[in-house]
């Protein structure tokens, strides 16, 4: 394994750049054939942690192509992002643990709040260089108003 | 064809009033208010699933009508519900949305109330014993709490009808699927909107909408089979929706479901629906169920609480399985929730201004298809408990 922690890091931001530009095939490319990918968090009603989100890289590949055919919250997310710790493992792969704060821009202009929480990622290297093998986002918030069509 | 003028735009559609509804049931604050009083203060009101109390002493916290409310299942197993307060000085007293006690204890002054309510300790009560005031007649405010088909309700109203009469002969469809006991929540989400909570009751009632919807217009408008779909209304508001079949291929990325795997009763392609009035939906994808609660915190805003439902014991392979399954429609991610929130947004921003008017509700096919039947029962008896019309709210002030 060449990767370093630096590369890895870059590859963090760079998936949520090319979420935020809602350029797919980019954020496609940044994930290996073995890629999974969840959106989860803990229910202090039903005491139970549950999982919101959950697709291989096929079934994200199809999420996102079937995006535009959906009525969907207009405006743009933006993912604000720190990588908090990059871990190499014995396995060869990086466990990666970041922060994310996602704020919802209408047509208007106008910003709010959308989701904090965290990234828990597992980071492999291909002859591309790294790639993301695994992806949690773990969300604190739990109200997100009308929800997204758009993985975090 | 031309479009109208102020006046036309004003009078409304040339249709019977039973068709139509005025924007003011949205927007006016008397209204809002009435609601509150004679709707919400009056009928049965979802709390939670009994799932969500497996053993003694769990409780959960929720609000209806802006009321704080505490359900909690006592050590006799009987649920119980009260209204969040401390009989002191009216403070909140449980903080948490679930948990286990056997007391709860208030933070304020350490008054104590066991799981019955009873005012079980007062420290240095001595001190209130020149004023009169009695431990025994400080127990918490109880409220009317019955269960039906694993489903905990509640009513604020000591005088309303048993549970069982309220819903008459409805549900009775969902009986075989829910009467098993065999089924938990596995998924909760809330969720603020800017809207009237009657416009994602709509949502709900509205197949013409399925239009809308991608997913629907490839798994259910496809398969084609309007004439087998059926409407059912009933006393008190209540109503079911029968006979819709979902092709899941339909859809980019979908599979098919596995009839082993459907909750009791049904086929895995079925779609069940029943309106528990006024403000609870019960849906059922043959695999999954989902339970929606809109509450209204303003004429313009709205708390949803959306529950799915699996069965329980079920191996951690078919929970996934069934989270799948809830996750494709449901929940902040699916593809459906988020469209019917903006649905429901988009309405109130029209209706919140004045721009909006009236809502339309006139589709009639027999009772299949997209028959906007449910909508008119809906508003029936809306108008009923409310003493006013749908069509014309103002007007005719409540009694």
């Amino acid at each position: 394994m060449s990767a370093e922690p630096g590369s890895v890091e870059r590859l963090i931001y760079e998936s949520c750049l090319r979420l935020d530009l809602e350029d797919f095939a980019g954020y496609l490319d940044l994930c290996a054939p073995e890629f999974t990918y969840r959106i989860t968090t803990y229910s202090a009603e039903i005491r139970k942690d549950m999982i919101w989100l959950d697709h291989d890289r096929e079934g994200m590949q199809a999420l996102l192509e079937n995006y535009y055919d959906h009525v969907r919250r207009l405006g743009s997310l933006h993912r604000h992002v720190a990588v908090y710790a990059i871990d190499r493992q014995d396995d060869g792969l990086f466990r990666v643990t970041s922060s994310f704060q996602v704020t919802h821009t209408d047509l208007e202009g106008q910003s709010k709040m959308f989701a904090v929480g965290r990234y828990h990622d597992v980071v492999g290297e291909s002859q591309k260089g790294p790639q993301l093998h695994r992806r949690e986002a773990r969300l604190e918030t739990r109200e997100l108003g009308s929800g997204s069509h758009l993985p975090i | 064809m031309s479009a109208r003028s102020a006046a036309a735009w004003e009078a409304g559609p040339d249709i019977p009033a039973t068709h139509f509804v005025s924007g003011l049931v949205y927007t006016d604050e008397t209204v809002f208010e009435d609601e509150k009083r004679h709707i919400f203060g009056k009928t049965w009101q979802l709390a939670c699933h009994e799932s969500e109390l497996p053993e003694l002493f769990d409780f959960r916290t929720f609000e209806v009508a802006g009321q704080p409310l505490v359900a909690v299942r006592g050590g006799d197993g009987r649920i119980r519900t009260f209204l969040n307060v401390c009989s002191h000085r009216g403070a909140r007293l449980v903080q948490e949305p679930a948990g286990n006690a056997e007391r709860f204890t208030c933070f304020y002054h350490l008054w104590s109330y066991d799981t019955a309510g009873a005012c079980v300790d007062i420290p240095r009560a001595d001190g209130f014993r020149e004023s009169g005031l009695k431990q025994e007649d400080c127990g918490l405010r109880a409220v009317r709490t019955e269960t039906k088909l694993g489903l905990v309700f509640i009513n604020l109203d000591d005088g309303a009808k048993p549970l069982d009469d309220y819903f008459g002969e409805s549900f009775k469809t969902f009986e075989p699927v829910m009467g098993s006991g065999e089924l938990e929540v596995f998924h909760f989400h809330r969720a603020v909107l800017d809207a009237n909570w009657k416009a994602w009751i709509e949502t709900n009632l509205d197949l013409y909408h399925e239009l809308m919807h991608v997913t629907l217009r490839k798994t259910q408008v496809a398969a084609g089979n309007m004439e087998d779909r059926q409407f059912y209304t009933f006393a008190n508001g209540h109503a079911e929706i029968g006979g819709v079949r979902a092709n899941y291929k339909g859809y980019k990325g979908w599979g098919g479901r596995d009839a082993a795997k459907s909750l009791p009763s049904l086929d895995p392609d079925d779609l069940l629906v029943a309106q528990v009035f006024p403000n609870s939906t019960v849906l059922t994808r043959g695999t999954v169920m989902r339970i929606d609660t809109v509450l209204p915190l303003g004429p313009d805003k709205a708390l949803l609480e959306c529950r799915g439902i699996g069965r329980k014991g079920d191996s951690a392979e078919d929970r996934l399985m069934r989270i799948g399954h809830h996750n494709a429609y449901w929940g902040p991610f699916g593809r459906n929730v988020p469209e019917d929130a903006i649905a429901a947004e988009r309405c109130d921003a029209s209706f919140r201004p004045g721009a909006a008017r009236h809502q339309i509700i006139a589709r009639d096919e027999d009772g299949h298809g997209q028959d906007d039947a449910l909508l008119r029962n809906f508003y029936a008896e809306w108008g009923r408990l409310m003493g006013r019309p749908a069509h014309n709210p103002i007007n005719q002030p409540a009694a």
